[in-house]
């Protein structure tokens, strides 16, 4: 009680720092915004310009959505999913069946509808197994890596390790490639999921389950929440969301492949560990109950404007894949040190 | 001998890794004529040479309580410095420089993750991408080769019908941590700090010696991995061997470690890094894609978790079992009681 009188007598500047010393890591990453900015403004060309920005935040969306996902996940303790790319992976082959063949009917060939709903049917099923095996008291890591195996083993098995295409007109061009009010629809579902999602965990009851089990899962068990049916809906969150990304991707390049989100992908390296990374440098405690899909939005786009002025100033992959490793590994030490002592840690 | 077999019958884990890996073995040497040969026993061991290897740094690391996600990373960052260097300095000084840094690697995510206090799956998927991007920087985004092959035969030449120098080496690695881990304070404090730790740091174990002697055997073990690899194709790549995390961890856990620390073994280790040898050397005759290895490596992980969860769950259910049990006896007897009393 003292504490809050004292508080509202601060003036506002001791206020302001107090607001940031409780929110030190976004504290930190506003400044790095802030110098990113600056530096960008004065020593990279054709950094300010709108073209460029649609840029970055259309690059944000992809991982972006993923990483939102994955935030569920890791508020409700769960750490993360390995199996990101795959389940992407194998969703977008089952779009892109559906798009190019109709699953053997010539009927539904290029039906968007079914393919968009078979594609999310097997995110949905990947996400309730995984679930299931964590539930259990499966180890997280080690079911989402057996996941990613076999995920990963059945796309390429179904599509024969190719390439599938579609011509295009299709009907999914809108997603793909279309843009509404200037911004591509990539990035417009990118900010509806993150408002849906910030809705969703701060102002419904599961939310609040959500963070509940991740801060303390023994409280949780106790009234009668359990890990068990948290985490099946978590991880089908998960996957869904894996599933929404594959079918915008595959629609925006017309082809499908069961490693189109590996190694090679994008310019970081690796998708899964990107999208971990993602959220890891929003500041979001990897013990669960702590974080919010706001931070890993803005984690999203801090790692896109950073990758964005990267290849701005001429840089290879190397040292792109070195500066998003030394981001997670300094806000991961960051938040350890700062976090010492409370509830985020074991 | 009895020791070892009453050792064997009482660990349900090990007994299942050791049913597992010879039901694969007799499957593939049913099926393949060749499969039971002096020349394929050679090949597994020489995979055993590298898989091994990666399973045994996994144990370690699952013993301790934590699991390092970095360590195929870690095998390419060592794979790139010894193929980069032994041009110019010679395959053994480059060996001695690409270990070292793998160890010291180990040697800070351990100390990092003591310090800190954070669980190493955080720290490790940070530096799984930070060493991949080192990896990338030093051999420039290249594939590094080697300009004389014949520089690493010395690891490949067959000794003693079965082994190489590289399966030798890795047998005595084994050998060597396998009494490390038993005999020695040092080795027992993982397995404490793993199996229970609050109960560890009480009795006055330190976190952070344990933790960093862990994640330095880890370290090494996976760059001798690397650098086998490296110099047998005298070949590396900044963005390769990202399979052997699955490997190896399908490997840590038929070999019966427990995901919650402190139990297994390098026995277990072995076996473990056996059966999926096995598997991926019988998969090599049916001539299938490589996917096809990773979905049959998977399935073979989720039915070793499926019945480690299972086993657990049974165990669980069969104590809840019997104290309820012995909670309706003591109940009986004081119903007993009042209604003698009552009676009287």
């Amino acid at each position: 009680m003292s504490a809050i009188i004292e508080n509202n007598q601060l003036p506002f500047s001791a206020k302001f720092l107090q607001f940031y010393k409780d929110r030190t890591l976004l504290a930190i990453l506003l400044s790095l915004f802030a110098v990113m900015f600056i530096y960008g403004i004065f020593f990279t060309e054709n950094y300010l310009t709108i073209t460029n920005f649609k840029a970055i935040i259309r690059d944000a969306a992809l991982y972006g959505i993923m990483a939102i996902g994955l935030t569920f996940v890791t508020l409700s303790g769960n750490f993360f999913l390995l199996s990101l790319k795959e389940t992407a992976s194998i969703c977008g082959v089952t779009f892109a069946m559906g798009m190019a063949t109709g699953f053997g009917s010539p009927d539904l060939a290029g039906n968007f509808l079914v393919s968009l709903l078979a594609a999310l049917a097997v995110g949905v099923v990947s996400g309730v197994i995984q679930g299931y095996f964590v539930g259990m008291g499966g180890n997280p890591i080690v079911v989402t890596l057996g996941g990613a195996g076999i995920l990963y083993g059945i796309g390429a098995w179904w599509s024969d390790n190719l390439v599938i295409n579609f011509t295009r007109p299709h009907d999914a061009e809108w997603l793909g490639t279309g843009s509404f009010l200037g911004l591509p629809s990539i990035t417009w579902s990118f900010i509806l999921i993150a408002i849906a999602a910030e809705i969703v965990l701060r102002h419904t009851n599961f939310g609040r389950k959500v963070y509940l089990v991740g801060a303390n899962k023994a409280a949780g068990k106790a009234t009668g929440h359990e890990n068990f049916s948290m985490a099946i809906i978590v991880f089908t969150i998960c996957s869904v969301c894996c599933a929404f990304v594959a079918v915008a991707f595959v629609a925006q390049m017309d082809s499908a492949q069961s490693n189109y989100f590996s190694a090679e992908f994008g310019s970081s390296g690796d998708m899964t560990i990107l999208v971990i990374a993602t959220v890891m440098v929003g500041g979001n405690s990897i013990m669960g109950g702590y974080g919010s899909t706001l931070r890993t939005s803005l984690g999203a786009i801090f790692i896109a404007m950073v990758d964005n002025m990267m290849v701005l100033q001429g840089f290879n992959s190397g040292p792109r894949i070195v500066g998003v490793g030394l981001m997670i590994v300094f806000s991961i030490i960051v938040f350890g040190l700062f976090a010492k002592g409370s509830r985020a840690q074991e | 001998m009895e020791n070892f077999i009453k050792k064997i019958t009482k660990d349900v884990d090990l007994s299942f890794a050791i049913l597992l890996s010879f039901c694969v073995y007799v499957f593939f040497a049913i099926n393949i004529e060749v499969f039971f040969s002096h020349n394929i026993s050679f090949a597994i061991l020489e995979r055993f040479a590298v898989l091994g290897l990666v399973g045994l740094a996994l144990t370690i690391c699952i013993i301790a309580g934590e699991i390092d996600l970095s360590i195929g990373s870690n095998a390419a960052l060592c794979a790139v410095i010894v193929v980069k260097l032994t041009d110019p300095l010679g395959a053994p000084l480059a060996m001695l420089i690409g270990l070292s840094v793998s160890t010291l690697i180990g040697v800070t995510q351990g100390f990092v993750i003591a310090f800190i206090r954070i669980r190493a799956i955080v720290i490790t998927v940070g530096t799984l991408m930070l060493l991949r991007g080192v990896a990338l920087l030093i051999a420039e985004e290249k594939t590094v080769m080697l300009t004389d092959f014949r520089v690493p035969d010395f690891i490949t030449t067959k000794v003693l019908m079965y082994f190489s120098p590289a399966s030798l080496t890795v047998i005595f690695i084994f050998i060597c941590v396998g009494i490390f881990m038993r005999y020695t304070k040092y080795g027992r404090e993982i397995y404490a700090i793993g199996g229970a730790r609050k109960e560890a740091l009480t009795a006055g174990i330190p976190l952070r010696r344990p933790m960093i002697i862990a994640f330095a055997l880890s370290g090494f073990c996976a760059g001798f991995a690397g650098t086998v690899i490296g110099l047998k194709s005298g070949t590396a790549q900044g963005l390769g061997l990202q399979y052997l995390l699955l490997a190896g961890t399908v490997a840590a856990f038929v070999g019966g470690v427990s995901i919650l620390g402190g139990k297994g073994g390098v026995l277990g280790a072995a076996i473990g890094a056996l059966t999926v040898n096995f598997l991926n050397t019988g998969l090599v005759f049916y001539a299938l894609q490589v996917h096809f290895v990773q979905l049959f490596t998977s399935v073979l992980l989720v039915i070793v978790i499926v019945f480690q969860t299972m086993s657990r769950v049974f165990d669980s259910r069969q104590a809840r079992k019997s104290l309820l049990a012995t909670i309706d006896e003591r109940k009986t007897s004081l119903l007993e009681k009042k209604r003698s009393a009552i009676g009287r």
